[in-house]
């Protein structure tokens, strides 16, 4: 084993044992804020994994989007609200962490058979590098240039659908707007919205 | 590759139907954000008219020399090409059928029909997907505007826990479909193509992987289609979520699902094709056991209709393991007829819950005497869901339990028949609750029924789409032949389904000889020599 071989096996166990008891404390921690920022560990560790495959926009895209967009949102969700709240310690809850470890600890086993098991196909050709910008943008140009089209009506609809989610809808104060026999769909908002109203509130 | 060459390769021209859906998305966005509330008044004629368009330019697709598109992505062959039809069908349907509904609600017809709209263009492409990404980018499409349609009445609390559900039910059955993908993408040597992917799992034999992501593909799917023991979703959302939502992920949603199913199944895992017809079949036959039974206790309209689509989606079932030419059209008629009926059924349930304000079962009786035209229509379309012979569903069904029992399928064709039969049960009830009650046994609802009026704005489209798919379900039954051809027609010319129609056929050769007959050994040699 040469100096460079040895580099990696240290670096891939200190990042796989940091995911490993990150995930773990994410998931066992009775503080939701500090599960939350392990989360950001997991996914920073998975990083450098990325990088030791030699697939470092991966890595970059992986931070970028999961430490600096996913998971900020998860922080912001949980300041938002952020209620104190002694929940009674449910009884015999030991026993569902139990039955949580026997299905986890069994997932593990059966897919670590499936990984172990199958002929899997691999590539032999070398890893592209920091070539991989290039033919990724190839990609998107080529074969999958309907998919990348098709995500962005996916976004704009994403967006629509978060404005509509979101708006504070005007309520005139009057209900005089609305005739009486008008209140009788199951989804019948208490007030009538007027829409000429939300789009100067907006 | 220089760029003409590229766009040559592109054919492009396949997904025109698609670009017209999108087009009048955008316009009625733009639209609706220059006139502001004054726009609700064009909008969903707009939608329809593109609709329309769309529907016009699938029809000119029949049948192209080459449908292959996008280097492979996306594939119009005919199969393909009556899918979307069905998708693009049933959204103008709820178009029409949602005017009133979402006016009178008080939130915004605009952003509705856009997300609507980007839901049927997630259902077109996933009909039509032939490779990995694409189909899971459509699949999200169709699901993630879906949960915003669940979602919409945002004051009422019961769309709000409805979304949340099928947000996280969805989300999870995502994250099992895209695992399976993955794994496929892995045995395969990094392909996306399905055809590629079929081809080099074939040389690498049957393995636990692949087994692996037959069940994470399956369950994704059943999902969509809501089979039994995946349907938990489904009678909240159905009861939570506006009516017309209801009626396109009854209706639009699940052919989606089912297009996938054919194209995914079918095409790459001819190597377990008996795992996933067995597991196919236990799904079957739990959906229609336990839709039809669960639905003779239901109280509210709209959970009855979940009820009996999570039944009538394993009636589908069967034309799908069936497998051979017949199977397979008769899935896509009953399917073209199941659009009608269902969709003519929920016209009826918004139309009545319009006037009333509500879904009980038990308010419907004696609306016979108020109001005669929804109790003909709703009675027509529920006796069709049941199967009553002059009607279209009778046909879709008939046809559909005679391609199972051609294919040897018998125990999933009994159940068929003994379900369907429990079926129309709850289907009479109904219709007896509408029509025999005597006047003094009318429900409070019916008692204060609104004197029947069609001028309220919104109210003629409604009526036009209740009317029309009121006829095509008594229409299709009898000129069933030319539907049934079409079908035929559209199954021959998919060479995706090439393969597996051939082995089918090889198999019930097979099964057809007497077991002593030595002509069984020639059939073989001559199969081998094939």
């Amino acid at each position: 084993m040469n100096l460079a071989e040895g580099v990696q096996l240290v670096s891939f166990i200190i990042l796989t044992v940091m995911m490993l008891g990150a995930a773990l404390a994410v998931v066992l921690s009775p503080n939701i804020v500090y599960s939350a920022f392990l989360l950001g560990g997991v996914f920073s560790a998975m990083a450098g994994l990325y990088l030791l495959l030699n697939a470092s926009f991966v890595a970059a895209a992986q931070i970028l989007v999961y430490v600096g967009a996913i998971n900020v949102l998860i922080l912001f969700a949980i300041m938002l609200v952020n209620k104190r709240e002694d929940f009674a310690p449910v009884k015999y809850a030991w026993t569902r962490k139990i039955v949580t470890a026997a299905v986890c600890g069994g997932l593990f086993l059966l897919l670590g058979t499936t990984i172990i098991t199958t002929p899997w196909a691999i590539d032999s050709t070398a890893a592209a590098g920091d070539e991989a910008i290039y033919i990724l943008g190839e990609h998107f140009f080529t074969d999958f240039l309907l998919p990348f089209e098709l995500v962005s009506v996916l976004l704009l609809m994403a967006l629509i659908g978060a404005i509509v989610l979101a708006r504070r809808d005007i309520i005139p104060d009057s209900s005089n707007v609305v005739g009486q026999d008008d209140l009788k769909l199951p989804e019948k908002p208490r007030e009538l919205v007027s829409a000429g109203a939300d789009g100067e509130s907006s | 590759m220089d760029v003409a060459n590229l766009a040559s390769q592109l054919n492009v021209g396949v997904i025109l139907p698609e670009g017209i859906v999108i087009l009048t998305l955008l316009t009625v966005l733009i639209v609706d954000i220059i006139r502001g509330r004054a726009a609700n008044a064009i909008t969903p004629y707009i939608a329809i008219g593109g609709l329309s368009a769309s529907l016009a330019a699938l029809c000119l697709q029949w049948n192209i020399a080459n449908p292959v598109s996008f280097l492979g992505s996306f594939n119009g062959d005919p199969l393909s090409v009556v899918f979307r039809a069905i998708v693009v069908l049933s959204a103008a349907f709820t178009i029409l059928m949602s005017i009133r509904y979402v006016e009178r609600s008080g939130t915004s017809l605009g952003e509705f029909i856009t997300i609507l709209l980007t839901a049927t263009l997630g259902g077109m492409f996933l009909c039509g997907a032939s490779e990995l990404v694409m189909i899971f980018v459509a699949l999200e499409t169709l699901s993630i505007s879906s949960y915003l349609l669940t979602g919409y009445m945002k004051r009422d609390s019961r769309s709000n826990e409805a979304a949340l559900k099928y947000l996280l039910i969805g989300a999870s059955s995502s994250a099992l479909f895209l695992y399976g993908v993955s794994l496929l993408y892995g045995l395969s040597g990094g392909e996306t193509q399905l055809g590629a992917i079929a081809a080099n799992l074939t040389a690498g034999g049957q393995s636990l992987g692949l087994i692996m992501a037959l069940v994470f593909v399956i369950a994704g799917v059943a999902f969509k289609i809501s089979a039994v023991p995946f349907h938990q979703w489904t009678p909240d959302v159905y009861e939570g979520s506006p009516t017309p939502v209801v009626a396109f992920l009854s209706v639009g949603s699940k052919t989606a699902g089912f297009a996938l199913a054919v194209r995914l199944l079918v095409v790459v895992f001819p190597l377990l094709a008996d795992e996933w017809h067995f597991v196919f079949t236990v799904l079957a036959m739990l959906s229609m056991i336990l839709g039809n039974m669960v639905a003779l206790a239901q109280t509210s309209m709209k959970r009855l209709l979940a009820y009996s689509s999570i039944g009538q989606a394993g009636f589908v079932m069967i034309g799908l393991i069936a497998g051979t030419e017949v199977g397979y059209a008769s899935m896509i008629f009953y399917l073209l007829v199941y659009l009608f009926m269902n969709l003519g059924g929920f016209a009826c349930v918004i139309l009545f819950s319009l006037r009333t304000g509500t879904d009980q079962i038990s308010e419907y009786s004696g609306l016979y005497h108020k109001d005669p035209l929804i109790t003909l229509c709703l009675s027509l379309c529920l006796l069709s869901l049941g199967g009553i012979p002059p009607l279209a569903g009778f046909f879709g069904k008939i046809y559909l339990f005679w391609a199972g029992w051609q294919a040897g399928l018998y125990p999933l064709v009994l159940v068929g028949l003994v379900t369907s039969v429990i079926s129309i049960y709850y289907y009479i009830r109904v219709v007896k609750m509408m029509v025999v009650r005597e006047p003094q046994e009318m429900s409070d609802a019916v008692k204060n029924y609104p004197k029947v009026s069609w001028d309220a704005p919104g109210l003629k489209p409604l009526q036009v789409g209740l009317v029309i798919s009121v006829v095509a379900t008594t229409l299709v039954g009898v000129a069933s032949n030319p539907v049934f051809t079409l079908a035929i027609d559209s199954v021959e010319n998919s060479p995706a389904l090439s393969a597996s129609l051939a082995k089918a056929k090889e198999k019930s050769a097979i099964a057809v000889l007497p077991k002593d007959s030595p002509s069984l050994e020639v059939t073989k040699v001559a199969s081998a020599k094939l």
